[in-house]
């Protein structure tokens, strides 16, 4: 009996065609599958301020013609109510048989996954934050380096946060800063030895978007697109990838092949699950779970008919507004929408956090006048005259401050249950307290009321719920994500993270997917000069 | 049911056939013109009476087909014709339903009254059933509704009769399915069956609805007596008498009351209210739904929302929520600036509050996304700076104050504010 693929790849996210790479070079033979929903809804084709002025469809992609953005309006982030990004999130769910409480759980069926709509933050762990991963710092390093250099990184410059992002190397100067943000930088130079003392580091945001065209992809114009799509394709999504690994003869990508279950009973592995054309089950050597941490954990847990609950890292999330009262009045230019500034911001016990700051001019201000003390009419008077002079900013805690637990029921559902460690809302205040201190010296007012906690599963940060050991056990992977107690199951996104600091873990997850996978090939070539 | 239709082409009979068609009833049309629907047909003249022949299995006949202008009509022609149809369905053993009108009498003023009283006879003789509207209206821009319509439209004024003439107003829509019912029920004995509202209007109150509710714009009344109407009819000769449309007024002015209460419920048929009828959809509930987004619009952009902007809102309101009006008191929607007086969050909300905060944050988000909202929420192309800003802000806390002050100074008298909105309840 011999299997239909070398390897099947579970998902096309980042994990995923970071997996892939490593195995398609060396030759296997690759299955990649997704949940494989696509863009509907057409993002605006000219810069988004003109888009505003010009465009009389502006609501078919702003609110969408099935209401979209109405039918979501209670959803925690604005990027939930996009239109143009709906098929990021839609029906990920329930085809995963994912049931939430206390817990906002996120995923996608998309061609791509999460990346399609992601905020392109990106960052190296250091070695002391490597320290529970079962393996050396240097072992994953050329990893970091050449995923870094096939998604395109920018935001390189000699600055306080260099060392805490690490990618310099790898990366490309960054986008053009806006007016708002360079104030609070210039502010911060001057009177770093102020904010210092208190913990924080400031710098420019290291993100996965083009600041210089690399073949069909452009370099970002600033045209504020960021949130609903970006027709340059500055932005990197996994969808990239998946462009350039169909071009190998050895590679097949079957889209809209949702798995439901693994069957390993024989000497292959096999997923089992269904598309347009009905069920079907797809063997092979190996199989590689990259289907989100949610999802990929309910498919092994099933694999390993294992019920008892197990941990799940999500980070605890704040968002805030700052507003610099100096530029009051300034105009509205057209501006990069996603992270501009980043900080680094120690508080007690080790914990530290982590964030960014944003131009608000790419978002509607119906997110931030539903928030307002004030009635519409005269919230919408006020806004119009100070968001032009505000600055949107949010904060992560490390993964591990997260209480969530993920249980599979009989019934082949994963439960999943959210919380927080009770010291998070002291954190938080601690935070508060601190950033509000800081940005006072740079020149800027934490408004008040404006700091608000997120739920548990609002970062849409999950990882380490089947996490690389050394010596794993049920319910954990060993240092290259094989599953304990199960072979030939990978798993290669945030799921087998080992920890989860306040960084922005996905370029982590690709760096060790391509880990992954450049083993499991060196493995494969191994087993074929044996044979020869 | 296999339904004939005379006049299928007609006002009535074009909005019947696709009706029934909707409820599975086949039609065969019965006209000079081939009807636009792709439907079976059989060529009908009234003026070129000859026998017919029906085809096979027809259930019912709806004889519509007349001719309604008054010196076109060749009464014996019509009667003719009406023999044949009769004829035919009795041998095809189909019941007869025919649509006469409110002005059928012996002595009817016009002939075309006299003439449906006639046939009215013979459809009797032969156990059909004859359905007397009062005035229909609605729907297309047809018939008598459609010159009515343009009349108003067209004109600054609307005439005032005195004594007015009373209409008994049935949207064409209620009085299909009365019609429908008629074919479909056998427990209807062969008789005159009146379909109008129990309760006559005024003509100048069914002029005034057409102004304000479907034309959209105010028309003061200007009182005309009949008995001048008359004069110059007298003075004008019979042609100009015709043209004018004068002896179909004086046919109004003293058509007898009809009794309908009787045979709407025997037919099982509630009619809509004139206000509702009138609107383009021929559906109060949309009118209001409409009123409501208009005004939650106008208080966020602060100017006139578009039309397309307001249809969103009706949408949005009809796809999500309920698609009921929140029923907003009228002075809310003639002043939506004091929809400040109900925007604020308390700190415990009703269901109804939850729901107009609701629609309000609808009303900003469907406002935002637009290229009147671009100007309203982005200020593009404004001139901004420093002092301007800070103005605009510290008005907008004041104004913000101001209406807070209000808000409490109401506070006592918000149960005849909201005496008839769902806030009351
Ligand atoms: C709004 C937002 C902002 C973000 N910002 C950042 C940021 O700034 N920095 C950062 O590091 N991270 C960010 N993230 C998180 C980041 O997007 C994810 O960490 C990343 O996409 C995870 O990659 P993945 O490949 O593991 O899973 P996903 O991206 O979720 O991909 C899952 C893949 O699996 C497929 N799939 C799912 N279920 C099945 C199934 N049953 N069968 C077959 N295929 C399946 C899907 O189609 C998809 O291709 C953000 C996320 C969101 C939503």
């Amino acid at each position: 009996m011999s299997a239909d693929f070398d390897a099947i790849v579970v998902g096309s996210g980042p994990a995923g065609v970071s997996a892939a790479f490593p195995l398609v070079q060396a030759g296997l033979k690759i299955l990649l599958v997704d949940g494989g929903r696509e863009m509907q809804v057409k993002p605006p084709s000219k810069p988004y301020l003109v888009s505003r002025a010009e465009d009389e469809n502006q609501w078919e992609w702003m609110v969408g013609r099935d209401y979209y953005s109405l039918r979501n309006i209670n959803t925690v982030s604005p990027k939930l109510r996009v239109p143009t990004l709906s098929y990021v999130f839609e029906g990920f769910e329930a085809a995963n048989r994912i049931n939430a409480h206390d817990f906002i759980a996120i995923g996608s069926l998309a061609r791509g996954g999460l990346s399609s709509a992601w905020g392109c933050g990106i960052a190296r762990l250091s070695p002391e934050e490597l320290n529970d991963f079962p393996f050396s710092p240097s072992e994953i390093l050329t990893s970091y380096e050449t995923v870094s250099r096939r998604i395109g990184l920018s935001g390189a410059l000699k600055d306080d946060l260099s060392e805490y992002f690490g990618i310099d190397e790898w990366a490309d100067p960054p986008i053009p800063i806006d007016d708002l943000r360079s104030r609070i930088l210039h502010r911060y130079e001057k009177r770093k030895a102020d904010v210092t003392p208190l913990g924080f580091k400031l710098g420019r945001s290291r993100i996965a978007v083009l600041s210089q065209d690399r073949a069909e992809r452009k370099a970002c114009d600033t045209s504020g697109n960021c949130m609903w799509g970006c027709h340059r394709r500055a932005l990197y999504t996994a969808a990239e990838d998946l462009e350039l690994l169909k071009k190998f003869s050895n590679f097949t990508y079957r889209s809209g092949f949702v798995v439901d279950e693994l069957d390993c009973a024989g000497a292959l592995r096999a997923v089992r699950g269904s598309d347009m054309s009905g069920n079907q089950t797809i063997s092979a050597s190996k199989i590689i779970l990259a289907a989100g941490t949610l999802a990929t954990t309910r498919l092994a847990l099933q694999a390993l008919n294992l019920n008892k609950p197990i941990s799940m890292h999500a980070c605890p999330i704040a968002a805030f507004m700052l507003w610099l009262p100096k530029a009051l009045g300034s105009a509205r230019p057209p501006a990069f929408g996603l992270g501009q500034l980043s900080f680094a911001l120690k508080l007690e016990h080790g914990v530290a956090g982590f964030g960014s700051l944003f131009n608000t001019t790419g978002i509607p201000s119906a997110e931030f006048v539903r928030h307002m003390p004030l009635s519409k009419r005269y919230g919408i008077d006020f806004l119009k005259a100070l968001l032009s002079s505000c600055v949107v900013g949010n904060l992560f805690l490390p993964g591990k401050l997260s209480t969530s637990m993920l249980s599979l029921r009989t019934d082949g559902s994963l439960h999943v249950e959210g919380g927080f460690r009770k010291e998070v809302p002291e954190l938080m205040h601690l935070a508060e307290q601190r950033l509000r201190k800081v940005f006072w010296k740079l020149g800027a007012v934490l408004l008040p009321m404006s700091f608000t906690v997120g739920k548990p599963g609002g970062d849409i940060h999950y990882t380490c719920s089947l996490p690389m050991r050394a010596r794993p056990d049920y319910g954990e992977t060993d240092a290259f994500g094989e599953l304990f107690g199960l072979d030939d199951i990978y798993v290669v996104d945030g799921a087998s993270l080992s920890d989860h600091s306040e960084k922005s873990h996905t370029l982590t997850i690709m760096a060790n997917a391509d880990r992954i996978g450049r083993k499991i090939s060196y493995d494969y070539k191994d087993a074929k000069c044996n044979i020869v | 049911m296999r339904l004939l239709v005379t006049g299928a082409t007609g006002y009535i009979g074009e909005r019947l056939v696709r009706h029934a068609l909707s409820q599975g009833h086949e039609i065969i049309a019965a006209s000079r013109r081939r009807p636009n629907e792709d439907i079976e047909w059989i060529p009908f003249d009234l003026s070129a009476a000859s026998e017919i022949i029906l085809p096979e299995g027809i259930d019912s006949v709806f004889h519509l087909a007349a001719t309604t202008i008054s010196h076109d009509i060749d009464p014996d022609i019509e009667m003719e014709a009406a023999k044949h149809l009769i004829k035919a369905a009795v041998q095809a053993n189909a019941k007869i339903i025919f649509i006469s009108s409110q002005t059928a009498r012996k002595d009817a003023p016009t002939v075309y009254g006299r003439t449906k009283w006639q046939i009215e006879k013979l459809v009797l003789a032969a156990a059909g059933l004859v359905v007397r509207p009062g005035q229909v209206y609605g729907g297309p821009e047809r018939a008598l509704f459609g010159e009515l319509l343009r009349s108003v439209r067209r004109l600054p004024v609307i005439p005032a009769f005195l004594p007015a003439p009373k209409v008994q107003p049935v949207h064409i829509d209620d009085l299909i399915v009365a019609l429908l019912h008629c074919a479909e029920s056998n427990s209807i004995p062969s008789s005159i069956l009146h379909i109008g509202a129990t309760q006559p209007v005024s003509f100048t109150k069914f002029l005034r609805t057409i102004s304000i509710v479907r034309v959209r714009g105010y028309r003061p009344p200007i009182p005309l007596p009949i008995a001048l109407v008359r004069f110059a009819g007298l003075i004008s000769g019979k042609r100009l008498r015709i043209t004018l449309g004068i002896d179909r007024l004086s046919s109004l002015s003293d058509l007898p009351t009809m009794q309908t209460d009787h045979d709407l419920q025997l037919l099982g048929v509630t009619l809509r209210p004139l206000s509702s009828g009138m609107t383009r959809s021929g559906n109060e509930r949309r009118r209001i739904l409409i009123r409501e987004g208009q005004a939650l619009l106008q208080y966020v952009l602060k100017v006139r929302p578009t039309p397309a902007l307001i249809r969103r809102y009706v949408r949005s309101i009809e796809l999500i929520r309920d698609g009921e009006s929140l029923n907003l008191p009228e002075f809310l929607l003639v002043a939506p600036m004091a929809i400040a007086l109900l925007d604020h969050t308390p700190a415990q909300s009703t269901s109804y509050e939850e729901e107009f905060t609701w629609r309000l944050n609808t009303a900003v988000v469907l406002a935002e996304a637009s290229v009147q909202g671009a100007k309203r929420f982005l200020g593009i192309g404004e001139y901004n700076g420093f002092v301007i800003c800070l103005g605009r802000m510290t008005r907008a806390v004041i104004l913000e104050l101001c209406w807070r002050i209000l808000r409490l100074i109401a506070c006592p008298f918000w149960g005849i504010l909201f005496r008839n909105s769902r806030l009351s309840k």
